[in-house]
This record gives C-alpha cells, sequence and structure tokens, in this order.
C-alpha cells in the first residue's frame, strides 16, 4: 500500500477540493493593548485528506491555539477556517457542537475518558450525542484492530495508560469523521505504548484513508506522519515531507527550539 | 499562619456562600424565635399591667376569699392615698343594632380617678349605677342602650338597662379580642351579681416608693390570709399566666429552630469537607515549606470560626428584622398580640453561639481530614477516586445501635400508649436513620440512575455523576431528608389527628345545628323545608315533642324522629342511635331513674294511659327519643319543636348559622339556634393554621438543604471542568450540560424526598397512633395529595438549585478539556 501524495498549498488559490481542513488568514489574539499576546500571526495552511500530518513547533509557537481553531474548540480572532466546503468560522456554538461530534474526532493528551463510563460507553459516546447508531460491523473492526475486544465493560479507572488512550482513538475513528485531530496523544504514555498508539493512527490513515492532524513535540512522533507542518512565533516556519525523526529535529533545531 | 487563613477565606469567599447563607437562615430563625417570645411577653405585660399602672401595691386573697374586709384596714395605713376594691362579673347583653345576646365580662371602675387606668377613646367613666363604659369589641356607642340579663341566686332571670356614657381603649390586652368588655360603677356590679372584690388596688400619696408602701401594708396585714404585692410584681405575675401558651409556642419554634441548625450543620460540613478536598495540593504545599499539621488544623478551624462569627452575626441582623415584620403584620389584633421588637440579649449572644459552634462542629471532622494530607501531595496529581473510610463502619454500628432500640421503644410505647416512650424511641430511632443514611442513600441513587438509563446519554452520566462521591451525594441527601421526613411526618400526623379529632365530635354531636322553637304552640310545618333550602346546608330533620309518663310515673318531654329523615343528618350514630318502630332512645340517666337497661324493657304511658312497651336503646340525648309515629300514638296533642340540621362540609359556617337564624327567628321569633358547626370548622381552622405554621418552619429546613444541593453541584462543576470541557468539545451542547446536572440534581433530590416522604408518613403514623391512642379509636387519615405535592415541590426545587451551577458549567468553554 502507498501513502498518498502530500499536497501543498500555496496560499490564495481556489481550495482543492482533496483538502480535508483548511484555514486563510487565520489570526487569534489573547488579551488587547500592550499585553496582547499574539498566539496565531496569520496562517495560511491545508492538510489533504487521506493524509496524517503533524503540527510541530517550539512552545508557544502556537501549535495547539491552530489545532483549536481548525477543529472548532476556538474561535480565532480573524480569518477562515473550512472543513471541506463548510466554514467553521461561520457557524454557531450549537452548530459548530453538532459539526464536532459528527465530523470530527479527538484525541487528547489526559483526561480522554468520562470515568463514569465504560470503555464501549465511551467509543460510542460521540455517536450517542448525535443521536446516530454505529455501524456494528464497523464497530467491530476498529475494536478489534485496537485489540479492546476484552476492555469493553472496563472503566477507565481500570485500565492502564495505553489502554485508555487506544479507547480514545477508537472513540475518535468510530464515526468515520471527516478529521481526526491529536492533540500530543503520547504525551502521558510510556515509549513502547506510545508508539502503539502512533502505529494504529497510521494504519488507520494507510488502511482506511483517515485523516488525521496530530500535534506533537517529540520529533519521533512526527516521523510517523506522512507530512510535518512547522510553526514558530504564530507564523509558518516551514515543512517537511515524509519526515525522519532526524529531519525534524534538525529542522526544529533551525528554529531555536 | 493567620495570614495564609485570612488571604484563603477572600480566595475562597464565593464558595462559602451556601455555608454562610445556611447559618444565616438558622440563626436568623432562632433569633427571630427568642425575640418574638420576649416581645409577646412585653406586649402582654404592658396590656395586663394597664390596670395596674396606677395602683402602687395590690392586694388579694390568699384563700379566694373576698377581700372587703381588709380595706378599712389599708385606707388606715399611712401614705396611703385611695383604695379600690376590684370587683367584676359577667353578663349576657343586647347591644342595639347587633343580632343576639353577646357575654360580658363587667369590671368595677374605681371611685378615686387616682386608681382609674382605663384609656378613653370616646366619653368618659361611668359615675352611678345604670352607666356603663365599654370596650370597643362591644360595638355600641355613647348614648347606646345596653339590655343586659342576669340571673338571681335562685335562677330567676333579671333583665335591666344600662346607658354608655365611654368607650375604653383596652390596647394590646390578649383579652380585647375574645369578649366584650363593660366598666360600671362598684354598685352595679354587686347589683348585677358580683362576688364581692377579688383584689384591692391601693394609690399611694405623692412620692410614694411602691416596694416600702408594700411592706407598710404587708405589716399591717400580718396574719391575714392575703397576699401583698406591688402592682408591678402583680402585673408580671398575671402576664405569666397569660404567656404560658405562648411559651409553649415558643418552645415548639426553638425545636424547629434545632433542625434548622442540625441541617445548616450538615450542609456545612459538605462544604468545608469539598472545600478541603479541592485544596488537598494548597494545603500539602503549605505542609512541604513546614506548616505542621497543627497548624493547618487550626487554620481550618479559623476559617471555620471567622465564617461561622459572621454568619451568626448576620443571622442576628435577620432575625430581628423578621421578628420587626411578623410584630409588625401581627399588630395588637391577635390572640397574641404583638407591638414593636423587645430584643433580648440573650437572643443575640445565643444566636451567635449557636452559629458559631455549629459551624465550629461542622468544620471539625473535615479539619481532621486536613491534617491527614501528606506533603507529598503537592507533588502528585490529584486523586479524584472517593476514599473509603473508617468512619463508614461507624456510622453503620452507631446507626443500627440507635435505630434498633428506638424502634423497640416507639413500638412499645405505641402499644402501651406511652407517649413519652415513643417520642423517645422516635428521636433516637431518627437520629440512628440520619446515620444510616448516609450508607444507605449512595446504593439507593445509584439503583435509581440505572433505572433512568433509558432517560438518555445525559441521564446516564447523570446518574454516574451522581454517585462519584458517595458520601458528599449522602450528605447534601441527608440534609433534605430530615427536612423532608420532618415535613411529611407533621402533615400526615396532623391529618390523622384531624380525622380522629372530627370523629370524636362527630360521635359526640352528631347534629351540626340545633333549631329549636322554645314554644307550646310548635314551629311552622314548613320550616325544616324552609331551612333545608339555604344555600350551606345539607339536610334538615324535623323532630316533634309531647308528653311522655315513664315507669317512675312523671310526665317528661319526649322527642319524635323520622329515622328516615334523620339518618342523612347526623354525622354519626356511634354516640346517638335512632330509634325504629317500637325502640326508645333513652338517655343515661333513665338506667338510675327508670331502672333499665340496654336491650332491656320500658314501658311508656301515654296520655289516655294507655301503656306500650318498648326496647331500650340507650344514647347520648336529653330527652326519650322515639319515632314521629310511636310518638304520636302516646301524645296526639305532639307539636313539631325542633329541627336537626347538618351543613356542607366547604360552606362557611358562620355564614350559613347566621342565616339560619335570620330565618328561624323571622318565622318563629323565640327560635334559638345551637350546635357545634362553629366548633368544627374552628376545630380545622386550629389544625390548618398549626399545620401551616409547622410546615413554614420545617420549609426552613428544606431551604437550606436545597442550598446544600445547590453547593454541591456548584462544586461539582468546579471539580468536573476538565470532564464538562471534554464533553464539550466531543459534541455536548450547551443545553445537554444543563440537562446533565438538572438530572443529577433530580436524581439526589428526588431519591431524598421519596425516602423522606416514607420514613416521615411511618413516623407520622406511629405518632399519631401513640399520642392518641391511649384516648380512645385513632382514625388514619393519609393526605396523598399533600404528600405528593411534597415529592414534587423537594424534587422540583432541587432542579431549580442546579439552575445557576448548570449555567456555570455551560458556560466551560471546550478548550479547557486540553489544558490539562
Amino acid at each position: 500500500m502507498s501513502a498518498p501524495v502530500p499536497v501543498m498549498t500555496v496560499p490564495g488559490e481556489p481550495p482543492p477540493t482533496t483538502d480535508a481542513v483548511r484555514a486563510t488568514g487565520l489570526t487569534r489574539t489573547y488579551g488587547r493593548g500592550a499585553t496582547a499576546v499574539h498566539a496565531l500571526a496569520g496562517v495560511d495552511v491545508a492538510f489533504a485528506r487521506g493524509a496524517f500530518t503533524a503540527i510541530m513547533g517550539p512552545s508557544g509557537s502556537g501549535k495547539s491555539t491552530l489545532m483549536h481553531c481548525l477543529a472548532g474548540l476556538d474561535a480565532p480572532t480573524g480569518g477562515q477556517v473550512f472543513l471541506g466546503d463548510t466554514e467553521l468560522t461561520r457557524l454557531r456554538d450549537d452548530q459548530l457542537t453538532k459539526l464536532r461530534r459528527e465530523r470530527i474526532g479527538f484525541v487528547f493528551q489526559s483526561f480522554n475518558l468520562l470515568p463514569v463510563l465504560d470503555a464501549r460507553e465511551n467509543i460510542v459516546l460521540p455517536m450517542q450525542l448525535a443521536g446516530r447508531r454505529p455501524d456494528p460491523a464497523w464497530f467491530d473492526a476498529v475494536v478489534a484492530r485496537l485489540g479492546l475486544r476484552d476492555r469493553l465493560r472496563h472503566r477507565p479507572a481500570e485500565l492502564s495508560g495505553g489502554q485508555q488512550q487506544r479507547v480514545a482513538v477508537a472513540r475518535a475513528l468510530l464515526s468515520r469523521p471527516d478529521v481526526v485531530f491529536a492533540d500530543e496523544p503520547t504525551g502521558n504514555l510510556d515509549s513502547r505504548s506510545g508508539a502503539e498508539v502512533l502505529d494504529l493512527l497510521r494504519s488507520s490513515v494507510r488502511e482506511t484513508g483517515q485523516t488525521v492532524v496530530m500535534v506533537t513535540h517529540d520529533p519521533s512522533a512526527a516521523a510517523y506522519a506522512d507530512r510535518v507542518v512547522l510553526l514558530a512565533d504564530g507564523r509558518l516556519a516551514g515543512e517537511i515531507d515524509s519526515p525522519t525523526a532526524d529531519t525534524v529535529l534538525s529542522a526544529l533545531r533551525g528554529l531555536g527550539a | 499562619m493567620f495570614r495564609v487563613t485570612l488571604s484563603g477565606l477572600r480566595a475562597h469567599a464565593a464558595r462559602l456562600v451556601a455555608s454562610t447563607v445556611a447559618i444565616v437562615i438558622a440563626v436568623g430563625f432562632v433569633v427571630a424565635t427568642l425575640t418574638l417570645s420576649e416581645t409577646t411577653r412585653d406586649t402582654m405585660l404592658e396590656a395586663v399591667g394597664a390596670r395596674y399602672v396606677s395602683a402602687e401595691v395590690v392586694v388579694t386573697s390568699t384563700t379566694g376569699e373576698p377581700v372587703d374586709g381588709v380595706a378599712r384596714e389599708i385606707a388606715g395605713v399611712p401614705g396611703v392615698q385611695a383604695v379600690d376594691l376590684a370587683t367584676s362579673t359577667s353578663v349576657q347583653a343586647l347591644v342595639p343594632g347587633r343580632s343576639g345576646a353577646q357575654y360580658l365580662l363587667v369590671d368595677s371602675v374605681a371611685e378615686d380617678p387616682a386608681l382609674r387606668w382605663q384609656q378613653l377613646a370616646d366619653g368618659a367613666l361611668p359615675d352611678r349605677p345604670g352607666e356603663a363604659a365599654v370596650s370597643e369589641r362591644v360595638g355600641a356607642d355613647v348614648g347606646d342602650v345596653i339590655t343586659v340579663t342576669t340571673y338571681a341566686e335562685d335562677g330567676v332571670e333579671e333583665s335591666s338597662q344600662v346607658t354608655v356614657v365611654g368607650v375604653v381603649d383596652l390596647g394590646g390586652d390578649p383579652g380585647a379580642g375574645l369578649n366584650g368588655r363593660a366598666f360600671v360603677s362598684g354598685d352595679q356590679v354587686q347589683a348585677w351579681g358580683a362576688l364581692g372584690p377579688s383584689e384591692v388596688r391601693v394609690a399611694g400619696t405623692g412620692g410614694t416608693d411602691a416596694d416600702a408602701l408594700a411592706a407598710t401594708v404587708r405589716d399591717a396585714l400580718a396574719g391575714q390570709d392575703v397576699d401583698v404585692r406591688t402592682g408591678e410584681e402583680q402585673a408580671v405575675r398575671e402576664a405569666e399566666g397569660l404567656t404560658g401558651d405562648a411559651e409553649v409556642l415558643t418552645l415548639m419554634l426553638l425545636v424547629f429552630g434545632t433542625v434548622a441548625l442540625l441541617v445548616a450543620g450538615l450542609v456545612i460540613a459538605n462544604t468545608f469537607a469539598v472545600l478541603l478536598a479541592q485544596r488537598t495540593r494548597e494545603l500539602a504545599l503549605l505542609r512541604c515549606v513546614g506548616a505542621t499539621a497543627r497548624q493547618i488544623r487550626r487554620s481550618v478551624l479559623a476559617e471555620a470560626a471567622l465564617t461561622g462569627v459572621a454568619a451568626s452575626a448576620l443571622g442576628v441582623g435577620v432575625g430581628i428584622g423578621l421578628a420587626a415584620l411578623v410584630s409588625a403584620l401581627v399588630g395588637t389584633d391577635s390572640p397574641i398580640p404583638l407591638a414593636g421588637v423587645s430584643v433580648p440579649l440573650s437572643a443575640v449572644l445565643g444566636g451567635l453561639a449557636v452559629g458559631t459552634l455549629t459551624t465550629l462542629v461542622a468544620a471539625l471532622a473535615p479539619a481532621r481530614a486536613a491534617t491527614r494530607v501528606a506533603p507529598l501531595a503537592a507533588l502528585r496529581p490529584l486523586d479524584p477516586a472517593p476514599l473509603r473510610s473508617r468512619g463508614g463502619l461507624l456510622r453503620l454500628v452507631a446507626g443500627l445501635l440507635l435505630v434498633v432500640p428506638g424502634a423497640a421503644a416507639m413500638a412499645l410505647g405505641t402499644a402501651e400508649s406511652e407517649v413519652l416512650l415513643s417520642v423517645g424511641g422516635g428521636a433516637l430511632s431518627f437520629l440512628g436513620v440520619v446515620l444510616l443514611a448516609q450508607r444507605a442513600i449512595p446504593p439507593v441513587v445509584a439503583a435509581t440512575g440505572r433505572l433512568v438509563r433509558s432517560g438518555g446519554v445525559t441521564a446516564r452520566l447523570a446518574g454516574g455523576n451522581a454517585t462519584r462521591n458517595p458520601r458528599r451525594t449522602a450528605a447534601t441527601a441527608t440534609a433534605l431528608l430530615i427536612g423532608v421526613t420532618l415535613t411529611t411526618a407533621m402533615v400526615v400526623g396532623a391529618a390523622s389527628t384531624r380525622a380522629t379529632a372530627q370523629a370524636g365530635l362527630a360521635a359526640q354531636y352528631p347534629t351540626d345545628v340545633v333549631v329549636t322553637g322554645n314554644t307550646d304552640d310548635g314551629i311552622p310545618a314548613a320550616l325544616p323545608g324552609r331551612l333545608a333550602t339555604i344555600d350551606g346546608v345539607r339536610a334538615a330533620a324535623g323532630l316533634s315533642a309531647g308528653g311522655v309518663t315513664g315507669p317512675d310515673g312523671y310526665e317528661g318531654w319526649t322527642l319524635g324522629v323520622d329515622p328516615a329523615q334523620a339518618a342523612p343528618v347526623l354525622r354519626s350514630t356511634d354516640d346517638l342511635p335512632l330509634p325504629s318502630e317500637g325502640t326508645a332512645v333513652l338517655p343515661w340517666w333513665t338506667v338510675e331513674g327508670w331502672g333499665v337497661e340496654d336491650g332491656g324493657e320500658v314501658v311508656l304511658t301515654g296520655d289516655d294511659g294507655a301503656a306500650r312497651t318498648f326496647t331500650v336503646a340507650l344514647g347520648d340525648t336529653d330527652h326519650p327519643l322515639l319515632t314521629t309515629a310511636d310518638l304520636e300514638s302516646l301524645d296526639p296533642d305532639a307539636v313539631a319543636d325542633t329541627v336537626w340540621l347538618r351543613l356542607d362540609d366547604g360552606a362557611d359556617q358562620a355564614d350559613v348559622v347566621d342565616e339560619i337564624t335570620d330565618v328561624a327567628g323571622s318565622l318563629v321569633p323565640t327560635a334559638s339556634v345551637s350546635g357545634l358547626a362553629s366548633e368544627r370548622a374552628a376545630l380545622d381552622e386550629v389544625v390548618d393554621v398549626l399545620l401551616l405554621i409547622v410546615t413554614g418552619l420545617l420549609g426552613v429546613a428544606v431551604l437550606i438543604a436545597l442550598i446544600g444541593v445547590g453547593n454541591t453541584l456548584a462544586l461539582s462543576v468546579v471539580e468536573r471542568r476538565q470532564e464538562n470541557g471534554l464533553l464539550r468539545a466531543l459534541g455536548l451542547t450547551r443545553g445537554q450540560v444543563r440537562g446533565l446536572l438538572a438530572w443529577e440534581a433530580t436524581l439526589v433530590a428526588g431519591v431524598a424526598a421519596v425516602l423522606g416522604v416514607l420514613l416521615g408518613a411511618g413516623y407520622g403514623l406511629i405518632g399519631v397512633a401513640s399520642v392518641l391512642g391511649g384516648q380512645g379509636e385513632v382514625v388514619l387519615s393519609f393526605p396523598w395529595l399533600q404528600v405528593a405535592a411534597i415529592v414534587v415541590v423537594a424534587t422540583v426545587a432541587g432542579l431549580v438549585a442546579s439552575v445557576l451551577p448548570a449555567r456555570r458549567a455551560a458556560r466551560i468553554p471546550p478548550v479547557a478539556a486540553l489544558a490539562g
């Protein structure tokens, strides 16, 4: 199986239909006046359908803010965000909420699962919130691929960190969302569990054409991606196709990280 | 360390609001009760004391004999200016413009102006027989002529007339609203049958010291059967006699105040436990930088003490304000008159002490827990899992040790009609129930949560959330449970008490209203039918009366009744059976007088000498009762004489009785109307008013408990900030977040309400059975509607308590989940 070719976009061009998510002129400012912080200072970026992209950058570069804005979790100060043909920046809170549960999947660094629900209930939660029934065959396939079949009745407190994160990945994949956003998904895991989770994310891209966007500060995690987008001081600072841990590390050094 | 406590208080002020409000309400309640009680006492003292204002010394008999014998001696005592022999009696009086005779209490007016205490609203005080001053209640104006009926010693009715010369303002006298009062000259009181003076009021010459004068008079009267007191002492003494009832009420109110404090204590303990749980890291950091466990505990207790003092001070203010409000609303025109506010120092100090102590005691356990925080906890991520405590087992054992003997005592007390045993057992077992509830509630909430799982994903999440911190849920629900249990017990108890009392009243007085013609010619045959058409009269039965000779040879007044017609009129035939053909219902005195027995036979003789034998049924009747046909067979001259009436239950009894009086009076001028309709209505009213007061008071406890529900939810919202953010990120809309909290509140409040109602119903029924069981048959009545209303109100109020926390939860941005 061959990896889909990463697509570069040029700012200002009409959106190619192959983009899953796209942002133009994105700014996000916290505070105002002299104390204002420009977390994003004008970012144009696009993420191709069926690709695994990593967003990287030093602390404070704005990579988390970028992901929050792309995922409809935070409202940008300026610019536009498109999910497919939908402009997120025009939606009201309730519409955004519905869009999140129907078209976006999330994997977070920590506190990913609801402690009062068991693994199965956690996995189907977004679909239930949307009032949809999960496709049983697809549910079985996802659960089998993530090795969770024996753990479905367990509550999060009874699962290891790696197992919890696999449940979170299953939850993100179950609704076949347009994009899965992962925010430091390996940040709280030991290296073996981390590698497992990254493998699962990559294989979902390779085998089912899932689009995945991941924020990370770990070069070896970024090496699992098809493409790395580099961010510094709230601006795009370059990108790397078919990255390895070494190329990513040296690129980051170049940014002064 | 104290500086840390202070800044901590400032930082957490918002979260202490619930504790503060709980204490303010509870303390305010206690202070208002004490203040109102003191105000009542002062108002009464002033009102009762009015008649002693001008008297330096009052001499009363210790034996009840008239005291006129000592008057002359007193008058001779140096320093005595005037002596008044106070006499009193009572009369029936007809006032122009008012129908029916009224009962007047008559007092003599002092001859010497120095001893006249009455405040005139109009006119003057009487100087001679034939004149009278009356209280406003009488409804007469200056110039009216009042016709007074008295009875001489031989029982002969005498009539006399007096002219009203003045109207007296009695102010807050508690007797002013009940009966009319008349003030006449001493001679007139004697003429109306007074029994000689009951007390001698003495005025001193100008500038005399009351105590010194009393001592002089006491010396002069040494050896006689009299008490000598100063006017002030006498006023206090009489006011105390009158405020006896008010003191029972105060005691009752304080019991409810205690309940409110108990509930407030639970809410406060909960708040502190949660506040400290959230500050584990902060406390651990303090330990890391060198604070000892002792210092931590002192800091927590100092925080509680400061909160307690501030809230109690506020509560004292609120209580006094509340008392002033009640006083202004009630005024002096009520059975318990109130004028202004008298704040006893004991209420202020007591309120402060009780509020602060409750807060401190409630904070003790959380403070102890805080000292167990290890310094390392500052460096570890927070563990949200609830801790299993040793206290749980202790509670279970203590609870069972209280419940089992308590319930046994209650059962024994009910069986043996030993009220004190039942009450003690009830209190003991309820304490045990409160302890056990802490353990029992979480599983019940969990089970209920599983039941509502079909309510969708939010209901399911809420069910899980409600039992995440079992101890907190238990404490929250227990506070509500206490209030609901006591309210229900009161409502159920009152309903059964009323039913029992009404049944007793119905058996004893089966007719609501009796109209008697009081004439030998009989009443018009149409009267019963005419009375039956009055709005509010449900049924009427006419009775005839005639003369029948009994076995003792004397002819006696005998009534004839149509059983078919009378049956729907009587509320009960338990004590008064209706005669059937050939049966005579006889009064109890005939057992001795005629030598008859129930079920035996009696021979009655008619006008023409013909004798008939009747079967005897004994009953509560003044005269023998036969069927109309039987009476006519013995006395063909029997005339229609009496009408029995039954009123509609919902009718305004007073209005209906007034109309009956009018109709009967217009057809038969001599007719008199009597009956227990008004007593029945009065009983209902008393029970209703008591119930209203008690429910209102317990409502305070429920209110405090609901503040606790809101508080617990608010703290959960703070704790679950990240989790709620995650839910928002995963697609929970703001409305669904609010729904989540609403479900959680409803679940906890609903379970507490249902359990409380079940417990309360049990306690209420047992309470009635043990209190009334000793006094005859108990009629148990269960007010389904009111009990259902309690459940609904408590649950809905829980829902309302979730509104503010839910709004805060819905505002949490989804990004909050990622900022972890």
